[in-house]
């Protein structure tokens, strides 16, 4: 009987329920094999205390030595930490590198400042809704293409939409108020509201052959503001 | 034979009778149609540099620079169902049509003749209507028209000139001071600027439909036409005030002062 075989029987063994030949192979064993002795007293006492002492008051003779070979029995299990060297995480820059970086950051921050304090002061009279492409800033081009800040095209459509929700608000109310009106405000408002639909239709037709033009661009805001102030001006008639 | 005679002078009579019935009819309503027109007067004191500030439904509003220091209304009702109710409040005149008629159709009319100080502010509105500004020379002068009407803004030398209209014409006669800023903006009618040959101003003149801007006597220097002659952008002397000018529909000119 090896080790092995002798440790599965042990419990058994002590529990006096393996056979008599298995039992005499064990006992062959524990006086041959120190360490297979030194477990099964272990057992033994392990089993003794349990059948006579409170589960409270358990403390194994020589528990010292028992908590030693456990956490050998663990250790000797636990695969040994690789002797390879770990490649060292996160980037290496040199002085240079590190340099350029707070020097690149520096620069756009002080741009950005530089911007920040111009359009602050000194805002610009030009509607920007109204403007194309071909009179954007560099600055202004970089921003549009990296998605911070809306093309002139993508400016016009935001301010028309918005100006188009308005006008739809303010016409609601003039229909719900022009039954109360005398006939000759009605024709005047009439006329007014057609002469700028008319604008804003040509205006609309020369975009779309020529979205680039700042002139019908600016032209184009301008009259559908006045439908608004028109609208706005008789509804609270 | 007889008989005959004096019935057909009876009938005539009687045809005298009921013509002269019925002009005396005539006579009687013709007075009282020309009285249904109602009248409204009021005087307020003014301070120094008195605002004007009147909102109207319809009619014309003739504002006159005068050399009292009082603030005189007079305003002719078409109707005589319409509310004129002026509030004087910390040196500001208030009178609100809309405000006052709200959603009531039967206004009509209402023409305003307003004499004001000559140093007084004045900020007149009407949906539609004629506005008449003359010798003002307060701080500033504000003309605006919803819809129809022409603007005339004559004599005047106020730093901040607003007149706006939708379809009508727009004439201004006066003073370009250094610092100034003038905007006249029209949907389709004439704008014609009358200002003092030595003004200095910045100017963006627009008439994209009409292409027509005559500058007059101010063509030259640093003028210059832009998008295809729609525009006319430079500067006049120093340029210290600033003047902008849109006409969507309509022409643009310059007259020599």
């Amino acid at each position: 009987m090896n080790c092995e075989e002798c440790q599965e029987n042990l419990s058994v063994y002590l529990d006096g329920e393996l056979d008599e030949s298995v039992s005499m192979s064990v006992r062959t064993h524990l006086t041959l094999c120190m360490e297979c002795a030194k477990l099964c007293e272990d057992f033994a006492v392990i089993l003794d205390t349990c059948q006579t002492e409170p589960p409270s008051e358990i403390i194994p003779p020589n528990s010292q030595a028992l908590w030693c070979r456990i956490s050998n029995s663990i250790e000797g299990d636990i695969k040994p930490p690789s002797v390879e060297e770990k490649p060292q995480q996160g980037w290496r820059f040199s002085f240079l590198q590190v340099g350029s970086a707070v020097l690149g950051i520096a620069l756009i921050s002080s741009l950005l400042t530089v911007v920040g304090i111009k359009n602050y002061f000194e805002p610009s009279g030009e509607d920007f809704t109204s403007r194309s492409a071909a009179t954007q800033t560099t600055f202004e081009k970089i921003l549009s293409k990296v998605g911070i800040a809306d093309t002139p095209y993508e400016a016009r459509m935001r301010r028309m939409k918005e100006q188009e929700s308005a006008i739809s608000y303010w016409d609601k109310r003039v229909q719900a108020q022009r039954a109360k009106w005398d006939n000759k405000m009605r024709d005047a408002f009439d006329r007014n509201l057609n002469e700028i639909n008319q604008t804003v239709k040509e205006y609309t037709m020369i975009l779309q052959q020529n979205p680039d033009d700042d002139l019908s661009g600016e032209m184009l805001d301008s009259a559908l503001n006045d439908k608004m102030n028109l609208l706005r001006d008789f509804s609270e008639l | 034979m007889i008989f005959n005679a004096v019935n057909n002078a009876r009938f005539i009579f009687e045809g005298k009778t009921t013509i002269l019935l019925l002009l005396s009819v005539v006579f009687f309503f013709a007075p009282t149609e020309a009285s249904a027109q109602k009248k409204f007067s009021k005087s307020y004191p003014a301070s120094q540099n008195v605002r004007l500030q009147l909102l109207n439904r319809s009619g014309t509003v003739t504002v006159e620079g005068w050399d009292r220091q009082e603030v005189s209304i007079s305003a002719y009702l078409e109707t005589p169902a319409a509310n004129v109710a002026p509030q004087s409040l910390s040196g500001t005149i208030y009178i609100n049509l809309v405000k006052d008629n709200q959603g009531r159709g039967d206004v009509g009319s209402v023409n305003f003749t307003i004499r004001v100080p000559y140093d007084s502010k004045v900020d007149i509105e009407t949906k539609v209507g004629n506005l008449n500004v003359s010798n003002v020379r307060g701080g500033f002068v504000r003309a605006h028209i919803s819809s129809d009407g022409d603007i005339t803004l004559s004599n005047i030398a106020s730093g901040v000139v607003s007149a706006q209209n939708g379809i009508g014409n727009i004439f201004f006669d006066g003073e370009i001071q250094s610092g100034g800023n003038y905007r006249f903006t029209s949907m389709r009618g004439d704008i014609n600027l009358r200002v003092p040959s030595n003004s200095a101003f910045r100017l963006v003149a627009t008439a994209p439909s009409t292409r027509s801007i005559n500058l007059g006597s101010f063509s030259g220097g640093n003028m210059r036409f832009v998008g295809d002659g729609r525009r006319v952008v430079g500067q006049f002397g120093d340029g210290s005030a600033t003047m902008t000018v849109t006409n969507q529909r309509g022409t643009i000119a310059f007259i020599r002062r």
